[in-house]
Formats: structure tokens, sequence, C-alpha cells
């Protein structure tokens, strides 16, 4: 396939592949927060943000998806709602890094004090 | 290769029933207001979010109408039709507008063209009739993305050989 067409399809692959890649986008991780309160339609997502109809459709599909939301249909409307489990792939790699900064923290604590009582001593 | 214009369009409220959004184009005058008035380009450009458009029809003349029917990613049709008041190319149209979102709102859409050293300046405006129908337009992205759209494809067309950049907006 020529060059242009292999670029598009790895830029949609990479966007909706997996978690990781669809919070990248920071309109995505807004209606993610939108969705935190509780379910709701495309309209009320659409009136708590700054994007407009077409632009969060696009972004609800992407977490779709990644079933980061799930969509139900209440006669004609489309409730979307939130799956936060499925951010458990996220918090795991993060815990990783948890500990390194945490004992870098207790670190420059110990370096503070270091500094305090030569301080004191001077 | 011309400068990356995404997102430099300058929305302005002149009164409480108007929106004037100036965007520049790296284009002559003629070939915008091609992009902007003949279906086979408004195709390619008109949905913001690289939503599928469905019908895209347009008889530009004094009392002709248009069409434009997109699809969002959900399913929902948006269709945006209206009739056309003036037309003076390569400089000016005014037309009638109406999104079936909004029924209750009505407006005249105008687009002038000016042309500056080799820079194009549009001044789109849209005049709602009433507070009402003015109250709905509370976001900007969309037409801001039809805007970088046209410049991404006035680029594919003035340097067909040029690096890839752009295309309609994607997720």
């Amino acid at each position: 396939m020529p060059i242009t067409e292999y670029i598009g399809a790895v830029a949609r692959a990479s966007t909706t592949s997996d978690v990781f890649n669809a919070i990248a986008e920071a309109h995505r991780r807004e209606i993610l927060d939108a969705l935190m309160a509780g379910e709701k339609t495309v309209g009320a997502i659409v009136n708590d943000l700054s994007m407009s109809q077409p632009q969060v459709s696009k972004h609800l599909r992407v977490l779709s998806e990644v079933g980061l939301v799930r969509c139900r249909a209440e006669g004609r409307r489309r409730l979307y709602r939130l799956e936060p489990v499925r951010l458990r792939p996220l918090q795991e790699w993060l815990v990783k890094y948890e500990q390194a900064w945490n004992d870098r923290l207790d670190r420059v604590d110990d370096y503070l004090q270091e500094l305090q009582q030569q301080g004191e001593r001077q | 290769m011309t400068p990356d214009r995404h997102g430099s369009a300058v929305i302005e409220f002149p009164n409480d029933l108007e929106i004037v959004v100036t965007r520049d184009f790296d284009a002559p005058i003629a070939l915008v207001f091609d992009v902007f008035t003949k279906p086979e380009h408004v195709r390619k450009t008109f949905a913001p979010f690289g939503e599928e458009v469905t019908v895209c029809s347009i008889d530009l003349r004094v009392g002709g109408n248009y069409h434009f029917v997109m699809v969002t990613d959900d399913g929902t049709e948006c269709s945006f039709r209206g009739t056309y008041l003036e037309i003076e190319p390569p400089t000016r149209t005014v037309e009638t507008w109406l999104f079936d979102g909004w029924p209750d709102a009505e407006a005249v859409e105008s687009m002038d063209l000016q042309e500056a050293n080799g820079v194009t300046t549009l001044t789109w405006k849209l005049a709602f009739r009433d507070q009402a129908g003015r109250a709905h337009m509370t976001k900007f992205d969309g037409i801001e993305a039809n805007f970088d759209n046209v410049e991404d494809y006035l680029r594919s067309l003035l340097d067909p050989k040029g690096p890839v950049s752009g295309g309609p907006v994607s997720g």
C-alpha cells in the first residue's frame, strides 16, 4: 500500500488499540471526567464540555472501542457510562513507579534534614 | 510549503446575534472561493472531524439551494440547508442557514474573501434572526476544524507532492 495510506492506517490503529492511547487525548480525558458523575447522553456531555456534538461522538466512539465507556439505548436516547475497571492496566503500570517516587521523596526528606542539622551546627 | 495555520481562526461576537470568524488561507482567492462553493470540494472538507458526508448538493445561483448532510460517529444525521441570496465570485456569497438540529434557529450566513500578498482572508459571518437561535451556538470547535480541513485540502491541491499533513482531524 502507498506510504500515505500506511501512515493513516497506523495512526488510526494507534488511537484505538488500547486504553493508554485512548486517554492520551486531552478531550477524551475530559469526557471520562464528565462521566464520573454518572450515565449521560451525548447531549449532556456536550453541554458540560467545550466540544461540539460531532467531536464528542467521535471521541466516545474511540472510548467505546477500548471499553472505557459503554452505551445503552433507552428509547431513542443513547446513554453512555464509564467502565472504570478498564483503567486497571494503567493503574497496574503506574503502581510500579509509585514505590520509586516514594523512595526518592524519602531521600529528599533525608537530605533536607541533613542540611537543617548542618545549619544548626554552624 | 505554506505555514500551518491550524487553530488560527479568530472568533468574534460583534453583537447579540452575530458570530464572525476570520481565517487566513495561503491560496489564491478564486481557489478558496471554489473550495467553499463547489460540491466536489465541500464534500471533502465540510465534515469537521472526518464524519461521513452523505449529501452535498449546491445550486450556486441566487435563489438556488444547498444541502449538506453528515453523519456523526454515533449515527446522528446533521443536515444543513439554505438558499443563496447573493453570489459574487470570487469575493462573496450570502445564504440562509438552517440546521435541522436547531429547528427554531434561522440565520443568514455570509462569506467574504479578500486576497493580499498571496493570502486570502475569509470573513465568515452567521447572523441569527433572534436570541433563541443565537443561544444554540456555543461551540466553535466544529467551524474551526472545518477551516483547518480547508487549509489542508488547499495545500493538497496546490502542492500535491508535498508532505502528508492533516486531513480531517482524527481521533
